[in-house]
């Protein structure tokens, strides 16, 4: 375990220092910041002073070297147009993000995958086929339209969800929440479901296929034969053996939810990391630009990190060879 | 037995059970009766598609959609089991009849350790408390004859062999000490020695415990050494029924008297096989490689020295740098064979025994040139089958193999035709012009209609399959065929089949043949010389008739000792 866990790192190290270089010469090859940072009738000195102000005018591989030795600092450097440290930035809109995507997937999963799992165990009954044709038609929606149309029926014509922001927040050990409070609770459904929808569509298919396939294995009729009971048949064995895949893929998407949330926190003008990144890029904000995108590197290496611990506590089999 | 007198167990009548497929519907099942006497022993036996297993899965309500029992009557103690509302049945499941399957490996939960499975049957009859379950579940796996069972029931099904797997699928259906449990060839996935394990304490412990058992298999030898009384199925019907050494030694029906004449162990060596030796087979057509250049019939001709293959996983950069700091283990070995050095003379057939894991099909691939020796060498009258360096490839067509599975050997988008000339296109034996005709010519030589050239595999049974099987290696004009268990998936009166054209071939085409399995009436029959493996070395060596006559190594007369045997007439 210690061996397959130091391994892991090393591997972790590897991606998060290569994802650096390239970011890096990626953002600088985007455009000049100074264009959009200062005025343009500026003086020809003051330009020179505001360029070495930001060390712009070194060679790009020190400048790499010098952001890399004060990343091992924990300064990301900071923000050009907020004018504060990126760190500090980018855990300011962290939160916000965090609670909207993780209750979209959860949402997304735990109502998806016992629905999927009924779909499977009863493919011809009519719910099931309902189900089915209702996840194809949340998988080929785009996600835009269904949140204007959640703010059309909902916000505008019902006037019973509010639009967009964050409602009121709770302050807990210095982070702000918006779950905690009503308000905060019913600014959060609209977004919440819009994003949750593709993965709610994924997770019932995939729930589906693999109860389906199941239910005719000899497993299922072992334990049938045993006289043990539907559900306990559904919960206890087949729950776990279609765990894998479903792991695996809520792991994917709750990384890509993170980083990509960026169309539902347009929309519903929600002040998370998604729309903060947009921001940094149309003004070139390369330090935050830089350290959102290590960030999201960072946590898809921990989320992977996670789902193949997972993998080793849901089937024995894989823990052969780690211990 | 008194099952005139008492009333019977089971009393199944006129069960029919059909599944609707298109239009028609397949009567798997159709007009079974019998009855079964408490305690009594019933060995069902009948080739795939006889419906005896869905026979079972009729009594204990286990239909799958959209199959249905159509018409008859099961009762169990005198009640009606057919038409029983769901909740009824699962309450007789498990409690007082239950059911041990064919493949052990796919009937446990490979995720839930062999403790927990036993709670949840457990809990589906009684309301019980963990700690209790516990005990129950380890008292359990000690009457199936499992080694410390207090360790042993924390572990998971993969940490088990096949047979101890199966000895916990026994130990579950035995919880509730059922009335009947119904075994569906239960022992047919296990080696010989495992399966001769099994059968004695499934014998011990039905009569201990006073449980009625039906015994499901197509391998009359197992059935007739634990079953008092055998039903014969054919077609969904039971063809016939008796006292078990009555129906295994005097048959009264052509059919049961067909399957034990297809029994190659019933048979005097190297004969054709009475079922299928009618069958009229066309001449193999004329070789195009030159025969001139071949050592004469009884030279050594494929000699393998000193072969050895070891199977390791690779270790990484950092799992090196761990292994040699101590924190990781090192990676594990395998020598799947260890130093075999062995002869095959030209004309012979050289059987190759070995229950699962011994080695032998590796070393059939690596003597047929599709996996390269890790040391030693393989060579085919003096010259090596695989080229040398770093990626070694076969460089000769005169090995070729046939494969177990042929559902799995054959491609299944390429049409019979395509799949034949493939090889002997490639290798210049025919023109592409002169395929089509070649096609049809082994085709009639090994059986078939030429005219399946435009199929494919799909359309074909699993015979017919390895019928193509053995066309396509022998297409390619080779000298020695390596066959990896070329008969062990097929049904007796197709093995037959098989083995008869198998024994032709080889005497027009002068081939000598490798034959691997672990059936040894069926190497008993067709080789003239034996080599038994263990543990990746070969432990004895000879003529066929001495090894079995006067088995020298411990290993081989307990291999012999656990084949199970006919009763013969008197």
């Amino acid at each position: 375990m210690v061996g397959y866990l130091l391994q892991r790192l090393w591997q972790a190290a590897i991606v998060v220092i290569a994802m650096s270089a390239l970011v890096f010469c990626g953002v600088y090859a985007v455009g000049n910041p100074i264009d959009v940072l200062i005025s343009p009738d500026a003086t020809q000195d003051i330009r020179a002073a505001v360029i070495a102000q930001y060390g712009l005018d070194q060679p790009l591989w020190h400048q790499y070297l010098s952001f890399l030795g004060r990343v091992l600092e924990g300064d990301f450097g900071r923000s050009f147009v907020y004018n504060m440290p990126v760190s500090e930035l980018i855990m300011s809109r962290l939160p916000a993000t965090l609670e909207l995507t993780l209750a979209a997937v959860f949402f997304a999963a735990l109502v998806g995958i016992p629905i999927g799992m009924y779909a499977g165990y009863k493919p011809n009954s009519p719910v099931s086929r309902a189900v089915m044709a209702l996840s194809i038609l949340g998988f080929s929606v785009p996600t835009f339209w269904f949140g204007l149309m959640l703010i059309m029926v909902f916000a505008v014509q019902c006037g019973c969800m509010p639009a967009g922001g964050r409602g009121d927040t709770v302050s807990v050990f210095g982070v702000d929440f918006s779950f905690l409070t009503f308000d905060g609770l019913s600014h959060m459904i609209l977004p919440a479901l819009n994003l949750a929808l593709f993965k709610f569509s994924l997770m019932i298919r995939l729930a589906r296929a693999g109860t389906r396939e199941l239910m005719l294995s000899d497993t299922v009729k072992f334990a049938r034969a045993a006289g043990i009971s539907e559900f306990t048949i559904l919960s206890r064995h087949v729950l776990r053996l279609i765990s894998i895949p479903l792991v695996t893929v809520f792991g994917l998407e709750l990384g890509s939810t993170l980083a990509f949330a960026v169309v539902t926190e347009t929309i519903f003008s929600w002040p998370g990391l998604g729309k903060l990144i947009i921001d940094s890029i149309t003004s070139l904000d390369r330090p935050v630009m830089v350290a959102y995108l290590m960030l999201v590197a960072l946590l898809f290496i921990v989320i992977n990190l996670v789902v193949d611990l997972t993998y080793a506590l849901l089937d024995p089999r894989l823990r052969k060879g780690r211990a | 037995m008194t099952a005139d007198t008492k009333t019977p167990l089971l009393e199944v009548s006129n069960l029919r059970t059909w599944f609707p497929s298109g239009r028609s519907e397949v009567k798997a099942v159709d007009g079974v009766s019998f009855s079964l006497a408490p305690g009594e022993v019933l060995g069902l036996v009948g080739e795939s598609g006889s419906g005896k297993s869905i026979t079972g899965f009729s009594i204990i309500g286990l239909i799958d959609e959209p199959g249905r029992i159509v018409e008859g009557s099961i009762k169990l103690e005198g009640r009606e089991l057919i038409g029983l509302k769901p909740h009824e049945l699962r309450s007789i499941r498990g409690k007082t009849i239950s059911m041990v399957f064919q493949d052990p490996m796919m009937t446990l939960n490979p995720v839930l350790s062999i403790g927990t499975q036993i709670r949840l049957a457990l809990e589906a009859h009684e309301k019980i408390g963990a700690a209790e379950a516990r005990e129950r579940a380890i008292k359990a796996l000690a009457q199936v004859r499992i080694t410390e069972p207090e360790r042993k029931v924390d572990f998971f099904p993969h940490q088990f062999s096949g047979g101890m797997r199966q000895r916990v699928a026994i130990a579950i259906a035995l919880l509730h000490r059922p009335k009947l449990i119904i075994c569906d060839e239960p022992t047919t996935a296990l080696d010989v020695s495992i399966q001769a394990e099994i059968l004695s304490e499934m014998k011990e412990l039905v009569a201990e415990l006073g449980t009625a058992l039906i015994w499901i298999s197509h391998d009359l030898a197992t059935v007739a050494s634990i079953a008092d009384r055998v039903a014969v199925m054919r077609f969904g019907n039971i063809v016939e029924i008796g006292p078990a050494l009555a129906v295994l030694t005097r048959p009264q029906h052509d059919y049961t008297k067909a399957l034990l004449d297809a029994l190659p162990s019933r048979a005097k060596p190297g004969q054709l096989l009475l079922r299928g030796s009618g069958v009229a087979d066309a001449a193999p057509p004329p070789r195009k490689a030159s025969v001139g250049d071949l050592p004469p019939l009884g030279s050594p001709y494929l000699v393998i020295d000193e072969a050895v293959k070891r199977f390791e996983k690779p270790a990484g950069f950092i799992k090196n740098l761990a292994i040699k700091s101590g924190i990781a283990q090192p990676v594990p070995a395998v020598n799947a064979v260890d130093g075999v050095s062995i002869t095959l003379k030209r004309g012979e057939v050289l059987g190759l025994v070995g229950e699962s894991g011994s080695g032998k099909s590796t070393l059939g691939r690596m003597a047929a040139g599709i996996s390269v020796p890790t040391s030693g060498t393989v060579r085919l009258a003096d010259k090596p089958v695989m080229s040398s360096g770093r990626s070694p490839r076969k460089i000769t067509t005169r090995v070729q193999t046939i494969f177990q599975d042929p559902f799995a050997s054959l491609n299944g988008r390429m049409r019979i035709g395509d799949i034949l000339a493939e090889g002997p296109l490639a290798h210049q034996l025919v023109t592409r012009a002169e395929a089509p005709a070649y096609v049809r010519q082994w085709l009639a030589a090994v059986g078939l209609d030429p005219a399946f050239a435009n199929r494919f595999p799909h359309q074909f049974s699993g015979g017919q399959r390895q019928r193509i099987a053995i066309a396509r290696a022998l297409a390619m004009q080779p000298d020695v065929v390596v066959c990896d268990e070329p008969v062990a998936s097929l049904d007796v009166s197709i093995q037959a089949q098989i083995i008869n054209l198998l024994i032709r071939l080889r005497s027009e085409l002068d081939l000598s043949l490798i034959f691997i399995s672990h059936d040894l009436s069926v190497v008993r029959h067709l080789c003239d010389r034996v080599a038994i493996m263990y543990r990746g070395r070969i432990v004895e060596e000879g003529d066929a008739q001495a090894i079995y006559d006067n088995p020298e190594h411990d290993y081989t007369k307990r291999l012999l000792a656990a084949v199970p045997v006919l009763p013969q007439a008197a």
